[in-house]
């Protein structure tokens, strides 16, 4: 017969699925549209009844699953991981070519050297500055891009741009294709869950996590340790008997229509959601439960700080830890949240220092800690740590102001563990750090490289929406090869 | 062995340069060849997709013969096919084998490689200033571009059984009343039928029970509360702006209120097409809301540099050229913003040519005229003579006091010429409490002779600002903006006091200098009572020169009487200008609220645009040349004169839009109304129409539909009637295991597909069920968070009033952000079109209608309302129930169940079970 179907709905596709529906009519279609499904091949076919089960990437991987941290705001890279002794060097003086320059927020004054020392950690002696000293004792295991960039100085288009390809709302997140593409080893547990910073959203809040056009499904779930999943528990007021007994009822009356429809995927998928409901009742709440870390656990993340956001990130941190450990695919932990003149995340435009003392404080022990946590349980193995940020920020402070401006131009992230080599330095900005000049990488080359990681080839990974087929790297992106281990 | 490849490759070059030498001789070969209409198509379609000026590949562009060999001597060799690349590298390696190129697509036919080397062995002529594209995927002829065709069929049935009949399948029989009147209600109105409506109709003995039905539904507004949800769905209108600061455009709702006004109206769809693109022509402003629906981030948020601005911009308008492009025309023009359209036969040039016809457009809130905006401006007279009554009542009390006019928002003091080397100004108080501040502070010199007055009190003249304090905040507020000689508040900045209270400023001068003016520009607030003093040369007195003991109030001086002092008023005295003031200040704010009129957020437009540009890759940097305003090229021209006012390009292009022989236009909007009906369009792309787009699953039925909306006047209600008649849409849901093997997803209607509902239908049915819908309609929406908009958490609120339990329609639409608990059920979040929703079925679903207060105190109502309806009968209780949520009575078996768990557990737990039920979410 004829074809007139888009891959519009995966999850609701019953030809391929009738035959695995609860009640039967087994063996029926698969045919015709199978050979179509061969000729695109590379995107992913979803079970309705088991939208989250795992799925094969595209070839072998080198990570089964992420952590990305994201700092929000603009993370520095100029006082953090990028060290530039020509710009202590030309301290106090105009950016040379630059002398006049008008950024985001207008116009800047004279270069201005890191606000913090660096000094060599580990043994590849990787400069980093005392912002985030723990994080320097990693570096050995870090490998560092020093020239990524991104086409927005504005936070809200680069945080888009950074976690979903695009710097316009409404496309899926990296999370959502990743968890589209390969599902998860934990029916249990959301596949994707997004943990945000304990001081509130990121800039482009649920946009950082959303599914876009993919199904919902595909969307990250917001918990963390301080922030429960929504209505995930049953009310207080409803005894567990008497919730048993109504779900029961459900149950039944569900079977009772599934009846008058044979076969049908959406009304065993929808009986299905129920028991996958309730099982995540009683896994969540044991993979929050932080209770049972050891105090040295603790410890090494900060969380027995007497600074209180900062326990808290590093409780996030724990968690995200226990995810991974519980076989959820990917973990977003944010670090800073909106925008708030820098006060609650790293847009440092203003009183850089001081706020940056603060900020630093609470994201640098907890991170490290993180690191140091999966690799003695053998987990960095299969786990890529991701360290992002929308943009970096000038080397020079603004026109009348204690700090620095947008900088999409060149700014660091980092990657660690799986299948990234280790204690290495990729790419570069100019000598004052205000451009990328040296392997220059886009955000969709590291998209590109976090999917190749996951055993997933970035140009294949598609979804039709409004007449294209869209890629998390748009029409660009090329694998950075030579990070790879 | 194995042979190295590229021995063969060599091999086979010979082989083929003897048939090329061979064909080059043949006079047939040659001559026959034609560069335009031979090689052309076969370079465009096969090669320039990845050869191109955007893309590259390769490092070098086939769209020009200049370009190949810019590249390289040995892709073309005049003369030698057998030599020249771009022949070899498209010849099979070896039988059977792809070529190497085109690496993406087909093979070039042999008919095509032949051709390919006879043009280069006669010489590779390329025609003088010839530049190839890309070829789309489809061209003009792509079918919906093609007219509307007539058919031999003329009813929907008849198409429908035409094509089952082909692959032997059957229509089901048709649906049992009571599930048909379940089913057009939940359709049309998104509630299902109240019990006693159920019973209504399955005993009305009248034959035309079901058209009766039809009507009374289409009638109520209830029906345009429903559909117009769909059309904010294809335009992802909301109403925060998106982005990160995601701000309420607290004025948007008007638009949604006309949609559904427009669908219970049944304004005929060329109208609404029409008001939608040019209702300011007519007094519809509200409709404008279409053009200004999707996301735009706020000035403020956009960059200072000249880059960031124009691509603002850029990124306005392409909203716009999308909404259009897929709305009416079901055509992805926006994909051709960088490049050609890569599919579709839509040039770059096209999309901005669409964009010039909406180039006056702006974003922002506009003058909203009807009864409302008439009753305010008959109101106008009475607050203008109230104003000038008080401004002639202060007035003359200025003149009673001695008073000195007041101070204005850049402000001259003149002062008798004095020599100094410096000055000062001592902000005591500002008019509205908040920081001292000033953009810029200029003092001028006395002309003398021939030497002009300047300003001295510039920082390239050597002057040296200083001040009290300066704020720190994202911006420069440094008291070097004082002296910086820019007033442009895009791109300069003001000084701003850190605290509150007295705050000075001061500018020391390089050099001692005669002045006579001192021209200060407010900045963020505006100083109220200050003094200006200078310092003489060789001296370190200061010297009064300027004060505000003796000036008038300002109308936006806030401040208490006690906080204002005089020199010459006594206590009463200054009570009274400070009353007066006060008066003034209500009376200004009166006539302005009146005069601009009750606002709509909606488009508003300059009589004289911008000149549009073609810009290289997209770049909002990289003009090409100049772009007059037109529909695609594809679709004809709009024949507009570049001169034409504003509104004719949006009015030529509704006119195009709304001929009653476009191709795409009645096409479109029949496929969206059919997908409502049936769950999938007969198309099942609905805003793609083009090659990524999904073919007609009934084509010469979508162009019966289409023939016979434009052909009954464009009525979307007759069209409802037309499709709801039908047995098609009347038959069962049941699956039928043959046909179900044949036809999965009953894309060919031998059922009824059913499909779970959406979420506004899901929560506006719980609400009805329970008792506790709100019918009110439009006006200002309701709150699902705690906030409208802003930089912070968006916090769901779980409890509602009555105010929160009005149709999901009328929730104040933020961008963006999922709606609690029904969010989960695939609601768009506009951030981009979504003209199909998906239909998913997670656990997040599950744990919402489980287990938020939400359901559950709509569970409590129902139960009481099944008290109240018929008592503490069980049974009856169980039977009303079902007749409420289900329009059935329950079975035996339901009915056993069910009083067990209300025995034991309450009938709140029988009512929450039921809105739980697949049954009670699915559309059946």
């Amino acid at each position: 017969m004829k074809h007139f179907t888009k891959q519009a709905r995966p999850l609701l596709d019953r030809r391929k699925f009738l035959s695995g529906a609860v009640q039967g009519l087994a063996g029926i279609a698969l045919t015709t549209l199978l050979a179509e499904e061969r000729a695109r091949a590379a995107s992913p076919i979803i079970d309705p009844t088991q939208p989250f089960a795992s799925r094969n990437p595209h070839f072998k991987p080198k990570a089964k699953n992420v952590i990305v941290v994201f700092c929000s705001g603009a993370l520095s890279h100029i006082d953090t991981f990028d060290f530039k002794p020509e710009l202590i060097r030309h301290h106090g003086k105009p950016l040379p070519g630059n002398e006049k320059l008008v950024s985001f927020q207008g116009p800047n004054g004279n270069l201005t050297q890191p606000l913090w020392k660096f000094r060599p950690r580990g043994q590849s002696g990787k400069m980093v500055s005392d912002l985030v000293p723990h994080i320097g004792d990693m570096a050995d295991e870090l490998c560092f891009i020093h020239s990524l960039t991104n086409t927005s100085n504005t936070h809200g288009p680069a945080e888009n741009l950074m976690n979903t390809g695009f710097t316009f709302d409404g496309f899926p997140s990296m999370g959502a294709w990743v968890n589209f593409a390969l599902g998860t080893e934990n029916q249990d547990l959301p596949a994707f869950v997004a943990i945000e910073d304990p001081r509130g959203n990121p800039q482009s809040g649920p946009n950082n996590w959303a599914s876009g056009f993919l199904p919902p499904a595909f969307q990250g779930t917001p918990f963390s340790s301080t922030k429960p999943i929504r209505y995930l528990n049953r009310p207080t007021t409803i005894s567990s008997a008497s919730d048993e007994a109504t779900r029961k009822a459900i149950g039944f009356l569900d079977e009772q229509n599934a009846l008058n429809y044979p076969g049908d995927s959406e009304l065993a998928a929808r009986i299905s959601s129920y028991e996958l409901a309730a099982r995540m009742q009683l896994s969540v709440p044991e993979a929050v439960d932080l209770k049972s870390e050891p105090e040295y656990i603790r410890k090494l993340y900060g969380a027995d700080s007497s600074n209180q956001l900062k326990a808290d990130f590093a409780n996030n941190c724990i968690l995200a830890r226990r995810l991974i450990e519980r076989g959820v695919r990917f973990v977003q932990l944010f670090n800073g949240a909106y925008a708030s003149g820098g006060e609650l995340n790293w847009d440092g435009h203003s009183e850089l220092k001081d706020q940056y003392d603060v900020h630093g404080e609470i994201l640098d022990q907890p991170v490290a800690g993180l690191l140091k946590d999966l690799k003695q349980r053998g987990l960095l193995q299969d786990t890529l740590v991701v360290f992002a940020t929308e943009f970096g920020r000038m080397p020079m402070f603004q026109m009348g102001t204690y700090g620095r401006d947008h900088n999409p131009y060149g700014f660091t992230c980092w990657m660690a563990g799986a299948g990234v080599k280790p204690g290495v330095s990729y790419g570069a900005t100019d000598e004052f750090g205000f451009k990328a000049t040296e392997n220059i990488c886009t955000p969709h080359d590291f998209h590109a490289t976090i999917l190749h990681l996951l055993g997933l080839d970035h140009e294949k990974l598609t979804f039709y929406h409004n007449g294209i087929e869209r890629r998390l790297t748009n029409v660009h992106g090329h694998v950075i090869r030579d990070i790879l281990s | 062995m194995r042979i190295p490849r590229r021995l063969i490759f060599a091999a086979f070059i010979v082989g083929q340069s003897l048939f090329a030498a061979e064909g080059a001789s043949d006079p047939n070969q040659t001559a026959g060849v034609s560069f335009e209409q031979d090689i052309a198509p076969i370079l465009e379609a096969k090669c320039l997709g990845c050869h191109n000026p955007n893309q590259l590949k390769g490092d070098f562009s086939m769209a020009t013969l200049e370009e190949i060999q810019a590249a390289s001597e040995e892709y073309v060799v005049p003369g030698n096919a057998a030599d020249s690349m771009l022949y070899w590298i498209t010849l099979p390696l070896d039988e059977g084998e792809a070529p190497e190129m085109p690496e993406e697509g087909d093979a070039l036919t042999e008919e095509e490689t032949k051709k390919l080397a006879a043009w280069i062995d006669a010489g590779a002529e390329w025609p003088e200033g010839l530049v190839l594209k890309e070829a789309s995927k489809a061209d003009e002829n792509w079918w919906s571009f093609q007219p509307v065709s007539e058919t031999e069929l003329d009813s929907i049935d008849a198409f429908i059984e035409a094509e089952l009949r082909e692959e032997g399948l059957v229509m089901n029989p048709e649906s049992g009343r009571r599930t048909v009147i379940r089913r057009v209600t939940l359709d049309l109105t998104g509630l299902p039928p109240t019990p006693e409506e159920v019973e209504t109709f399955i005993n009305d003995p009248d034959p035309r029970a079901y058209e009766k039905l039809i009507d009374s539904l289409l009638a109520s507004p209830r029906y345009g509360e429903r559909w117009a949800q769909h059309w904010l769905d294809v335009i992802r209108w909301a109403e925060t702006v998106g982005f990160e600061t995601n701000i309420q455009r607290p004025n948007a709702w008007p638009y949604r209120d006309w949609v559904i006004e427009s669908l219970n109206g049944d304004l005929p769809y060329d109208r609404f097409i029409f008001e939608q693109l040019a209702g300011d022509t007519v007094g519809e402003d509200a409709a404008l809301g279409f053009l200004v629906a999707g996301p735009a981030n706020l000035p403020p948020q956009v960059g200072r540099d000249e880059a960031a601005m124009r691509g603002a911009r850029q990124d306005e308008l392409d909203e716009v050229v999308r909404t259009v492009g897929q709305a009416f025309l079901g055509v992805t023009i926006g994909c051709a913003r960088c490049h050609d359209h890569k599919f579709d036969p839509i040039l770059q040039s096209d999309y901005y040519s669409m964009q010039a016809i909406f180039a006056g457009l702006a974003y922002g809130e506009r003058r909203h005229r009807g009864p409302e905006n008439d009753a305010w401006t008959s109101d106008i007279p009475r607050a203008r003579e109230q104003l000038e009554t008080t401004q002639v009542e202060l007035e003359a009390l200025r003149k009673k006091y001695g008073l000195r006019k007041a101070i204005e928002d850049v402000h001259t003091d003149s002062i008798l010429p004095v020599r100094a080397q410096a000055i000062r100004m001592r902000i005591e108080a500002t008019g509205n409490g908040k920081e001292a501040s000033l953009y810029e502070f200029e003092v001028w010199s006395t002309k003398e002779g021939n030497i002009e007055s300047t300003n001295v009190a510039l920082a390239e003249k050597g002057a040296q600002p200083s001040a009290s304090s300066f704020a720190l905040a994202n911006q420069s507020r440094h008291f070097d903006n004082l002296v910086d000689g820019s007033i442009d508040k895009r791109q300069a900045f003001p000084w701003v006091s850190k605290e509150t209270g007295p705050a000075w400023i001061r500018v020391d001068f390089a050099e001692s200098a005669t002045i006579d003016r001192i021209i200060w520009h407010r900045g963020s607030s505006i100083p109220a009572a200050y003094v200006i003093e200078v310092l003489p040369p060789d001296s370190d007195k200061w010297h009064e020169v300027a004060h505000t003991r003796d000036r008038l109030l300002r109308s936006d001086d806030t401040r208490k009487a006690d906080a204002v002092h005089f020199e010459s008023l006594d206590q009463e005295e200054t009570q009274l200008i400070v009353r007066k003031t006060a008066a003034l200040r209500s009376a200004e704010r009166e006539l302005a609220r009146l005069s601009a009129g009750p606002r709509v957020y909606a488009a508003s437009f300059t009589e004289n645009p911008e000149a549009t540009y073609l810009l290289r890759r997209g770049d909002s940097m990289q003009r090409l040349n100049e772009v007059l305003p037109d529909i695609p090229k594809v679709l004809g021209e709009l024949a507009i004169a570049a001169d034409v006012p504003e509104a004719e390009r949006r009015l030529a292009l509704a006119n195009h839009l709304t001929q009653p022989n476009h191709p795409l236009t009645a096409r479109v909007l029949v496929n969206r109304v059919w997908q409502h009906h049936f769950g999938t369009g007969l198309v099942e792309t609905s805003s793609d129409f083009g090659y990524m787009g999904a073919a007609p699953s009934h084509p010469a039925l979508l162009d019966w539909l289409a023939g016979t909306f434009v052909a009954e006047g464009w009525s979307l209600k007759k069209l409802h009637r037309l499709i709801l008649s039908s047995k098609t849409f009347r038959q069962s849901s049941s699956p039928q295991t043959e046909a179900l093997s044949v036809d999965a997803d009953s894309r060919l209607l031998w059922r009824f597909p059913p499909r779970r509902l959406e979420a506004e239908a899901l929560r506006d049915s719980i609400l009805s069920v329970s008792g506790k819908l709100n019918f009110e309609m439009g006006g200002q929406g309701f709150d699902f968070f705690n906030q409208r908009g802003g930089l912070s958490d968006y916090l769901p609120k779980e409890t509602f009033d009555e105010s929160g339990w009005r149709r999901m329609i009328y929730a104040h639409k933020v961008r963006m952000i999922s709606v609690d608990i029904f969010g989960a059920f695939d609601c768009p979040e506009a951030g981009q079109m979504k003209p199909n929703r998906t239909r998913s079925i997670t656990p997040v679903q599950s744990l919402g209608l489980l287990n938020s207060p939400f359901v559950n105190r709509q569970a409590a109502y129902f139960a009481e309302r099944l008290y109240q309806e018929v008592g503490d009968n069980l049974d009856a209780q169980i039977d009303r129930a079902f007749s409420l949520a289900l329009s059935r009575p329950p079975s035996l078996n339901e009915r056993q169940q069910l009083i067990a768990l209300a025995e034991d557990h309450g009938l709140e737990q029988v009512c929450r079970a039921i809105f739980n039920t697949s049954e009670f979410a699915f559309l059946q």
